[in-house]
């Protein structure tokens, strides 16, 4: 073995490594925690956990000021796999320590797993209405939904960083450019009366936007805020510009109709949709109290989960800590509001839910074989030598 | 072997934080039974609906606001969020609420909290600009009342919010009166003699 090659291995075997990136855990925990008054807790994770560094920006160049999440977990899993492979040999009196650390490896695969994968929704309905997709919490998009097919809607996705982007979209589907003129990821709406001589000047040329006007906020992270972005789009046939419109995912902006190539269209700013086989209906939303008081004692909502090929046609009752699994999701429920009449659900897609318990399962075995393998070598050794009896 | 394994766990980890891309998607989706229209203004930007990790909210406490409320307003039973709550019926039984809080602080501020009441009723938020314009201000018994006059919901069933926000030391006090416009419109008198009798423990009459 060259010399490289053990400095390496050496390296990543050592304790002392792993005493060091225990400690540099410590302190990123730390730092994190202190900053979550400031980031909320989403943008706090994607900062400090799940990045390779954690990054300060001076002026416009981010610069990597302390190893994030990623590196450290990754050099602790490295670091563990090594010490185990090199050091520790599989046998009947180190099977406890071995399930141990397997299990420990499994946990910090499970947490990059699910950093990775997890996927967060919301599903918001309201008493008797049917929805087959959820809305994601943060990314947006702009869709142009094709809507002359009486029964069909033909909808075109443009994620968020599109728009963000600036230049021009042309996509197949479309008999138009989508042109983003201006974009602000938060803005607040207000009113604007177009027949003052004081009014504020738009881009918009035509739907709400005349009577409407976007004004840029800074970025919130608070984590029962949520940034709506607005944006200035044009339209561009051909011939020319169709007209501009002022779009925003705020809820209450409605989508906006036009009508182009004979065919009827809706523009809308919107949260991220994400569409299942299958449709969820909200039958009743139960908020119950503690007699005499406005306290909470419970939340549920009945559903009816209905598949159109026919092979799922049930309810099902969700409430706190007995959620729905169903097709790889998770629906808990998550809260309610518009006076108790609708129901919010979080939809949880975690490919790797389970490796957690796995591993909690194989660390708990590992230290009870460990221990119980203590104990008898222990018990054998002060058990005194039989003595003959006269 | 063993720098097989140490190499694949390094592989398999830098190939694991590689980032998912977004794209532009196309599909076809039946019609949305439901419009298109978000249905919950409560839902909107920076006010979310209420979840069970901030439902139980801190309420005020320390010394609180006297009121004397006219005859015809039925009281009910305060809890733990309403330091007072009376309901006004009329005859055709349509129901008024009117509703007394307080908490810690000033609640995000007045303009957070204009925006919820006008959320309520359907109408857009104001911004900060046009708040002064859209709330008076009177001084009752050595208190400052900051009130607001809304009406929105559908034009079948019109809302209507009557509402005052009082500082009270470190707390905010809200006085809302909110239900159908036309029995809002005939109690506009008795919320406005109403909010007369509010007052602080230590003024005196």
């Amino acid at each position: 073995m060259s010399d490289l090659i053990r400095q390496f291995r050496d390296f990543f075997v050592s304790l002392r490594l792993t005493v060091v990136l225990i400690a540099l855990s410590i302190l990123l925990i730390f730092a994190a925690t202190l900053d979550q008054v400031n980031l909320g807790i989403w943008a706090v994770q994607q900062k400090y956990f799940h990045s390779l560094f954690v990054m300060w920006r001076i002026g416009d160049i981010p610069v990597p000021i302390f190893p994030g999440g990623y590196l450290i977990g990754g050099f602790l899993l490295i670091n563990l796999i090594a010490a185990q492979v090199t050091r520790f040999k599989l046998t009947a009196k180190k099977s406890g320590i071995w399930l141990t650390h397997i299990g420990l490896i499994l946990l910090l695969i499970g947490e990059l797993l699910t950093g990775l994968w997890q996927e967060e929704f919301a599903l918001r309905l309201d008493e008797g209405e049917t929805k087959n997709f959820s809305e994601s919490y943060r990314s947006n998009e702009l869709a142009i939904t094709d809507t002359t097919d009486p029964k069909f809607d033909d909808v075109v996705a443009i994620p968020e960083k599109f728009i963000a982007r600036g230049d021009p979209i042309q996509q197949a589907k479309l008999p138009f450019r989508v042109v983003p003129k201006i974009y602000y990821p938060n803005a607040s709406l207000s009113a604007r009366d177009a027949n003052t001589s004081g009014a504020t000047t738009t881009l918009a040329t035509t739907g709400i936007g005349l009577q409407a006007t976007a004004t840029p906020l800074p970025l919130t992270y608070k984590q029962n805020e949520r940034n709506a972005p607005a944006a200035y789009i044009e339209l561009a046939g051909p011939e020319g510009s169709i007209g501009t419109w002022l779009v925003s995912a705020d809820p209450r902006f409605p989508p906006q109709s036009f009508e182009y190539a004979g065919r009827m269209w809706k523009i809308a700013f919107r949260f991220e949709r994400s569409y299942k086989p299958y449709s969820l209906t909200l039958l009743k939303f139960s908020h119950d109290r503690y007699a005499g008081t406005e306290i909470p004692k419970n939340f549920s909502s009945r559903i009816r989960l209905n598949s159109p090929d026919g092979r799922d046609d049930r309810e099902v009752l969700i409430y706190m800590n007995n959620p729905l699994r169903y097709a790889g999701l998770t629906f808990y429920q998550a809260g309610f509001e518009n006076d108790d009449k609708t129901t919010i659900l979080q939809v949880v897609r975690n490919p790797s839910w389970q490796l957690p318990y796995i591993a909690c399962a194989l660390m708990t075995l590992g230290l009870i074989i460990q221990f119980c393998i203590h104990l008898v070598a222990f018990i054998a050794r002060r058990r005194p030598a039989p003595t003959a009896v006269a | 072997m063993r720098h097989c394994l140490l190499s694949l766990a390094a592989i398999t980890l830098l190939g694991l934080t590689s980032c998912r891309d977004s794209k532009i998607t196309t599909y076809r989706v039946p019609k949305e039974k439901s419009p298109a229209i978000a249905a919950a203004p409560a839902a909107a930007a920076n006010a979310p609906g209420a979840t069970m990790a901030n439902t139980a909210v801190t309420t005020a406490n320390g010394p609180g606001l006297t009121w004397t409320a006219p005859a015809q307003w039925t009281a009910k039973p305060t809890s733990a969020m309403r330091k007072g709550s009376y309901a006004i019926t009329d005859d055709s039984g349509a129901t008024a609420d009117l509703s007394i809080t307080a908490f810690p602080g000033d609640v995000g501020g007045d303009l957070a909290n204009v925006n919820r009441w006008r959320g309520q009723i359907q109408l857009p938020p104001l911004a900060a600009a046009e708040l002064a314009s859209a709330t008076n201000h009177i001084d009752v018994n050595g208190l400052h009342l900051t009130t607001v006059d809304f009406t929105g919901g559908s034009s079948t069933t019109p809302q209507r919010v009557l509402g005052a926000i009082i500082p009270v030391g470190n707390a905010t006090w809200f006085f809302k009166l909110s239900g159908p416009a036309a029995l809002v419109g005939r109690e506009q008198a008795a919320f406005a003699a109403f909010l007369q009798t509010i007052r602080a423990p230590s003024a005196t009459p």
